[in-house]
Order: structure tokens, then sequence, then C-alpha cells
């Protein structure tokens, strides 16, 4: 099992009607790495999320994650396998407290069945105080414990993102993709994501695979990257080489020259 | 020849659908609200043309004339008064607001009216009887097919050749752009809601002379039904609505002839067919797929 | 003004310690024991008349708050609480009424065989008729959660019509138009108000627990709420079988009150009704739910006023029929233009509001 890939995508192609999303794309993300994803606007970085999370089907390719096939499978199952996400366009729960945000990702994993909760039998309350507890780590992880009664639509841009992180935390992923995570951050908030996304390779042994098109962020965080432009993997590697990749050059200034400012247009 | 018959016959009530469907996928292509008081506004088109006829006197063509006029400004009226100031809310509570609305003039309608259905006289030149061979056809339903098409041959004309008719369908396209080229959107939305309501004030005209009576629930029926067959066309689609409309009512008048033990089930057979296609063809005959 | 003064005083470190849980719990079991006196009071010092509104009160407080559960706290659009009624009034109606009664109202065609014998006790058939009409609202289930939205709306509401063609039509079942009568008037205001009970105490439970969570996150983002992990067509499915099992219970109840009905009784004019209530209460709260209820029931009552004749000046104005509606379709549209978050938004009445409340005036003392 360890010589395999955690993740494993191969032939990976989507279409949106005459549009090529997607193509032919290779991906391998071994355990605890930490990857990244980049390319100019409009590569196709988030629909490999969507794909990746079962939100888009592909038109051909498989994808084996732990071995697994996820093809076909409904977003909720591909989450209960251990693959969670934020989103580019943060969805968080809005109307929703920040703990009860939290709380919300650990549902699916909850065990007690609905007649046990509304009874609030032993075995339910066991379980909640355990992901209460959990929660409130989490929380404290992010630095939200403050928040924690806060509406979570509330909460600075920045904190938001990290609180889209917390909440994919508590879903227990084993992989975890982050969709433009500095995206609307001040450089020491960068700086800190930057910490914490290490900390939880480190201490979590979490698997990491990011998009971002802040390039310092990605340069000192990733092990190894991946470019994708319309739809195509144009070079892949270790940061420095990756950056030095004539190919890579053309693609960034082929299109615009502003790329290291980070957009918000993606659709997630 | 008994097959010619209820194709006839089918032919006739699906034309009466879709000139109410019309107005409903045309409101739904734009502001994507069910306009529940669409079946309500027909019903006041009734009234409006019963009063013109039995107690003033007018000539017919007058009274659907007049009806239809007044029936558009009622339209125009309850989209400014409760739909436009939710034009930024969620979608449920433009719903809501129209559920309010249909309940409003339906109870004005009872208070008003009464409840007893009042007679509706069809005029001497729908009421000939044709004997075509063994066939026995009323001139309205020769009549009704004809001016539906008539009718649709013009909204075509509108749609696709004036530029209200551009800015219209630029709007189902997209609301936010349109706004954002300068088009006054809330005039073109008064206008469909015009053109709607006039053409649900004709359909139920020709209902009530079918039938011939009318009453302050009369709308309730043939208005979810024409909703149902917008959304068998594709919603948002003007001629969707047009063959939702027939379809629903040969389905209908077909259910009756060949199976008579399930008379009954009739009013639930457009339920049926809706769910039916928005398992299996969520997008209608016509529509494009989206969501 | 309400609904600031609600969150704020709501706000604080959550959930409840051991020790507020068991404070809420004695001020509920004591609310309760409360209740059931005023109750006694009124059942022996009123009419028959306001017994039966109170009943009624009761019916509706449990209608609105289950179908809260569906549409205010799921985010789920469904119109169909009438064909929930229907069947659950039906299911009742024929396990209770007796054989000899069943004869001589099956005059067109006879009942169908096992329920032309069976008379079970109200407790029995209540049940029967909660787990009937949960099944219905799992079968309608599948086709209404393939859609969303205003489809969600049309289709429930097309299910309603369904459910009342096929009253009029299985005449061997329902007996057609004629409907069922001669049921026993055996709804008092315990059994209405227990069943507000059981339905408050359910309903809340679930809310509050990690499938409400989920619930409301569904309401507040599909997509999200799938990618973190949560089956929603099965939390939608869970909430609309709650919604259709209290519903169907009630119907049965309302058909005991009172004694016959018909198909045409349960037209989309009692969802209407309901609408108002939950919209009124804030879409989302239980309480405003049970609150608005309340008001809409016994204000319909009073709104008969604008019914009947009324001399004002020296003027004789002729009572206008009817009236009653046309105001509530107004209340309706002004509520959703002009407060379109209901008298109490998604807040709640709590037992940490009421004491944070009381603890405030003390203090300024
Ligand atoms: N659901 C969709 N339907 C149609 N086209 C889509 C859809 N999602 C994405 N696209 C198109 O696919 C292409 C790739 O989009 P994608 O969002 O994956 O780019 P991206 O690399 O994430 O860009 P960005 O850096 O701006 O976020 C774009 O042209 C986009 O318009
Ligand atoms: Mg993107």
């Amino acid at each position: 099992m360890s010589g395999q890939p955690l993740l494993d995508v191969k032939g990976l192609t989507c279409r949106f009607g005459g549009l090529l999303a997607v193509e032919e794309m290779e991906l391998a993300v071994p355990r605890s790495q930490l990857a990244g994803l980049i390319g100019p606007n409009g590569a196709g970085k988030t629909t490999v999320f969507n794909l990746l999370t079962g939100r888009v089907k592909p038109a051909s390719g498989s994808i084996l994650f732990e071995g697994r096939p996820l093809i076909g499978l409904k977003a909720n199952r591909i989450n209960r396998l251990g693959l969670a996400r934020t989103f580019q366009n943060i969805r968080l729960f809005s109307e929703l407290t920040v703990m009860d945000n939290v709380l919300v990702g650990f549902h699916g994993g909850l065990k007690a069945n609905f007649i046990s909760a509304v009874l609030r039998l032993p075995s339910y309350r066991a379980e909640e105080r355990r992901i209460l507890a959990r929660a409130e780590e989490i929380l404290e992880l992010m630095g939200l414990m403050e928040q924690a009664q806060e509406r979570a639509g509330n909460l600075a841009y920045g904190q938001q993102r990290l609180l889209e992180i917390g909440r994919a935390l508590a879903t227990s992923p084993s992989l975890l993709l982050l969709d433009e995570p500095a995206a609307g951050m001040n450089p020491q908030e960068t700086l800190a994501l930057s910490a914490l996304v290490r900390r939880l390779r480190d201490e979590l042994k979490l698997t990491v695979l990011l998009i971002e098109h802040d390039m310092h962020f990605v340069m000192n965080l990733c092990e190894e990257l991946t470019v994708l432009d319309h739809g195509k993997v144009i070079a892949r590697g270790a940061p420095q080489a990756v950056q030095r990749d004539q190919a890579v050059i053309e693609a960034y200034l082929g299109v615009s020259p502003a790329k290291c400012a980070s957009t918000e247009n993606g659709d997630a | 020849m008994d097959a010619l018959q209820q194709l006839i016959n089918g032919l006739t009530l699906g034309s009466l659908y879709a000139l109410i469907a019309i107005g409903y996928t045309m409101v739904y292509g734009i502001l994507r609200l069910i306009n529940f008081a669409h079946g309500d506004v027909l019903m006041v088109g009734c009234y409006l043309a019963w009063f013109a006829s039995a107690q003033f006197g007018l000539p017919w063509w007058v009274s659907l004339a007049g009806s239809m006029a007044l029936t558009a400004a009622l339209g125009m009226l309850i989209d400014l008064g409760a739909y436009r100031p939710l034009r930024s809310a969620p979608r449920i509570s433009a719903l809501i607001t129209a559920i309010g609305v249909s309940f409003f003039l339906e109870n004005l309608g009872l208070v008003i009216f009464g409840g007893r259905p009042k007679a509706f006289a069809r005029p001497e030149i729908f009421n000939e009887l044709y004997h075509w061979g063994g066939l026995r056809v009323l001139s309205l339903s020769v009549w009704v097919p004809l001016i539906t098409a008539l009718i649709l041959a013009v909204l075509l004309y509108v749609l696709y050749r004036t530029r209200l008719g551009m800015a219209m369908r630029a709007l189902s396209r997209d609301l936010v752009t349109v706004r954002l080229m300068g088009i006054d959107t809330d005039r073109v939305v008064a206008a469909t809601f015009a053109i709607g309501s006039a053409l649900a004030a004709a359909g139920g005209i020709f209902w009530a002379m079918k039938y011939p009576q009318i009453n302050p629930l009369m709308g309730i029926m043939p208005g979810l039904k024409a909703f149902v067959a917008a959304v068998l066309g594709g919603i948002g689609n003007v001629v969707g609505a047009m063959l939702g409309g027939l379809l629903l009512g040969l389905a209908e008048i077909l259910l009756v002839a060949w199976m008579p033990e399930l008379a009954g089930y009739r009013d639930a057979l457009a339920f049926v067919l809706l769910i039916a296609f928005l398992i299996f063809r969520p997008q209608g005959l016509l529509g494009e797929k989206t969501t | 003004m309400i609904r600031a003064l609600l969150r704020r005083l709501n706000a604080g470190p959550l959930p409840p310690p051991q020790a507020t849980r068991r404070r809420d719990f004695w001020l509920s079991l004591v609310a309760v024991a409360v209740m059931a006196v005023g109750l006694r009071l009124l059942e022996t010092g009123l009419s028959a008349y306001w017994v039966q509104m109170i009943c009624l009160a009761g019916l509706n407080v449990v209608l609105a708050v289950s179908y809260n559960l569906i549409n205010g706290v799921t985010g789920q659009f469904s119109l169909s609480p009438n064909a929930f009624m229907a069947c659950g009034a039906y299911v009742t109606a024929l396990l209770t009424l007796s054989p000899a009664e069943k004869s001589l109202s099956f005059i067109l065609e006879p009942l169908v065989w096992p329920l032309s014998v069976i008379s079970l006790p109200l407790p029995m058939a209540l049940m029967i008729a909660g787990l009937v009409t949960a099944l219905l609202g799992f079968v309608m289930g599948f086709p209404v959660f393939r859609v969303r939205d205003d489809y969600l709306a049309i289709v429930t509401l097309g299910f309603g019509e369904v459910i009342r063609v096929v009253a009029n039509n299985a005449q061997s079942v329902t007996n057609g138009p004629l409907g069922l009568k001669g049921i026993t008037h055996l709804t008092t205001v315990w059994w209405a108000w227990g069943l507000c009970l059981a339905a408050a105490f359910v309903v809340t439970r679930l809310i509050r627990s990690s499938y409400g969570l989920a619930l409301k996150a569904i309401r507040e983002d599909e997509v999200a709420a799938e990618t973190m992990g949560i089956d929603i067509f099965w939390h939608k499915m869970l909430a609309f079988m709650v919604s259709a099992f209290f519903q169907g219970v009630a119907g049965g109840l309302l058909a005991h009150l009172i004694t016959t009905i018909s198909p045409n009784l349960f037209t989309f004019f009692l969802t209407f009704n309901l609408l108002i209530m939950i919209v009124v209460g804030g879409l989302g709260s239980t309480t405003g739910a049970v609150l608005a209820a309340v008001l809409v029931t016994f204000g319909g009552e009073w709104l008969r006023v604008v019914e009947e004749p009324l001399s004002l000046f020296g003027y004789e104005i002729p009572g206008i029929a009817g009236m009653r509606m046309v105001v509530f379709s107004l209340i309706l549209v002004g509520f959703m233009i002009f407060m379109r978050r209901g008298l109490l938004g998604r807040n709640e009445f709590t037992w940490r509001w009421l004491t944070a409340l009381a603890g405030r005036r003390s203090e300024n003392k």
C-alpha cells in the first residue's frame, strides 16, 4: 500500500459543451505530501477539484483514492472516504455560528441514529461530548475560539477562509483540497496560513493539495507543483524547477502579465 | 371518426392551456417566478368580459378586447405592487407573495361576485354546430385553435422582430447584464406581465364560453394545469408552452375517451405528467438543460 | 426589535452546561404543569364552541411546528400539508368508525374488506395514521427531492391535488365525494395539546441535535453540505417524514374534532393557512410557529368582526362574508414585503432568554 500514491488520477477529461476544461490529466499525490496545483485563470484548476469531489462528472479517466475508484460516487460518499475541500468563493453556512459550521463537518461521521439523537440516549450524548471537544480543538487550532458563537457570515474574510479549513478538518479527511486558501488574506495572515498548513501535515499526517495564485506562498510551501494551462498539464516537479520551466513562463506571460495577483472569479 | 372527434376536442382544450401557459412561461423565463396569481388574473378577465357583455350588452369582441386590456393593466399592477418590491429577495419570498396574491384575488372575487357560478353567454358565431360526416363540431372548437395560432404568430413576431421582444428574450437569458446595458428592465418586465395577463384573459374567456359559466375559483385548475403545460414544453419557451398545452389537452381528452373508468382521475393526470417529466426530461420538450 | 433582543440574549457559550440543561428541564416541566392546569380550567369554564377553538389552536400548533421543520429549518418549500392531513384523517377515521357506521355510510360501493370490519381505539388508529402518512411522505420524497425551490413547491402542490382526486374517486375506500360521516367526537383539549407537546418535543430535540444542524446546513448551502459528507437526500427525507407523521396524526385528530370529512375539506386552503402561520412566526423558528399558530387561529375568530354588520357613526355597513380571507392574504403579502423574516426571524424564545430578561429586570431595580 505504501508504494501507491494516496491520490492517483489518470487520463481525466472534462467537457463543458464545446470547452475542454480538463484534458487527459495525470496526477499522483503521495501520502503526506504538500502538493500544489497552479495555472492561469480559467486553466481548469477548480474544475479538477470539482471532479475529485464528485461535483462534476468527467467525460473519461479514472480517479483512485487509496486504491478505490471515486468516479460515479456521490459527493458525500467521497467526503466520507477521506477527501475534504474548501471553496474558492467561500461557501460557509453563513447564518450558522462558527461552532455550528464545524459541528456540521462532524455530522457525516456521526454513528448515532436520529432516534437516539432525539431521545438523547447515552450513546448519543457520549458521541456529542466527544465531537464538541474535538470541535473546540479545531477552533483552537484555527484561532477562532473567541468567535465560536459568532455568526459565520460576520467573520472577517481571512477568518472565513480559516473556518472553511476547520469545517473540512471536522470531516476527518486524509486528503485536504484547498482552493485558493490565501486569496484575500493580508501578508501576515498568509504567513500564518502557511505555518498552519505545514502543521496539519506534520502533526495530523494530512496530505494537502492546494490551488493558489500567490506564487510566493506556493513556492515556499509546496513540495511538488503541477501546472495546468487550458486544461492540460504543462509542467510538473519541484517548485524551483517549475519556476524556470519555459512552458510555464510562456503560459503565464502569454495570457496576462499580472498573474500573481489573486482573483475571485472562479465558480467553485 | 371517433379518433378525429377526440383530436379536435383535445386540440381545443390544448389551445386554451397554451394561451394561459404562455403568460406563465414568459414571466418564469424572466423572473424565475411561478406567478401563482396567473390563473386568478384569468378569472378577473372573465368577470370583466361578463360585465361588458351581460351587463352592458357590448358585442363579444369588444368585451374580449376591453377585458384583455384591463387584465393587462391588472397584471402590471400586481407586478408593481407585489413582486417588484421583492425583486432582490430570495425566490421563495416572491413565491409566497404570489400565493398570497392568488388567494387575495380569489377571495376578493368571492366577496364581490359571490360563490354562485354565473352563466357566460356563448356568442352566436361560436355556437353553431357543424355536422361533417359523422362529426359534430361546435364552431368554438374550430375557432379556438385558429385564434390561438394567430395570437402565437403575432407574439412570435413581437418577440423576434421588435425591440421590446428582443429585450424580453435578452432578459430571460441574463437579467443582470441587460440591466447593465441600460435597458429599463422594470418596463420590460411590466410589458411581459401585460402580455401574459392579456393572453390569460383571452384563454379564460374562451374557456368560459366553452363551459359556459364562470366562478371566482375557476382560475385555479386551468392555472395549475397551464403551468404544468409550460413545464412540459420547456419553461421559458413560448413555442414550448404551446406544445405543452396541446400535449396536456390531448392527453386529458384521450384519457377520458379511452379509459372512461379513469375519467375521474383526469385532474390528476397533469401532475402525473409533471412528475414524469421532472424525472425523465426536466428541461421539457424544447427547453435547454439548466441547473 | 424582538429579533435583535432575542439574538443578543441568546448568545453565550453553547451548548448549555449541564446545570442549565437541568434548570431548563425543570422550568419546562413547570410550564407544562401550568399549561395543564390552565387547559383544565378553560375546558370546564368555557362554552363548547371555545373549547373547540382551543383544540383547533392546538392542532394548528402541531401542524405549523411540523410544517416549519421542512419549510423553515430544512428550507424545502413544500406545499403538501393538506395531502398529509387528508391521508391522516382518512386513515384514522376508517380505522375508528364502527363497522355498522361504515356500512351505513358506504352506500354507492361497499368498503373494501379488511377496513369494513376493523374498529380500533383512537390511540392505535392515530399511530397507524401517522406511520401511513410518513410512508406516503417517503414515497413522495423520491420524485419531490429530485427538484428544488419553486419546482418542489409545484410538485408537492400537485400531490395534494392528486390525493384529493384519489379521495374523490376511490369510492370503495374513501366513499368518494360523500366523504365519511358520523366520526365520534373524541378529540379533546388533552389530545390536541398532548400532541402539541409530543410534536414540540420531537421537533425541538431534532433541531437541536446534530441532525438539526445538518438540516440547517442543507438550507444554507446544499452543495457545501453535501461536500461535507451529509447525505442531503436522506436528510430531507427524514425531515419530510417526521413532518408528515405529525401532520397525519393532526389530520386524524381533526377528523375526530369535526366528525365529518370529505375530499373538499383538504384543499390547498389548509396549506395556505399554515403557510401564513410559519411566515408570520418567522420561517425557521419553532417557537415563532407556535406563537403564530395561536395568533392566527384566534385572530381569525377575532377577524369575524369584519364579516359582521357594523354601525359606524350611524351608518350601517353590511357584513361582508369571506372578508377574513382577503385580510389574511393581505397579511401574508404584507409580511413578505415589509417583514420578510416574520416576528421572530430564526430566533427562538428560550428559557435562557427568559431568565436573562428576568435577570436584567432585577438588576435594574
Ligand atoms: N459548471 C461549469 N459550466 C461551464 N463551464 C465551466 C463550469 N465550471 C467551469 N467552467 C469553465 O471551465 C474553465 C475552467 O474553469 P476553472 O474554474 O476550473 O478555472 P480555474 O483554473 O479554477 O480558474 P481561476 O484561477 O480563475 O479560479 C473556465 O473557462 C470556466 O468558465
Ligand atoms: Mg478556480
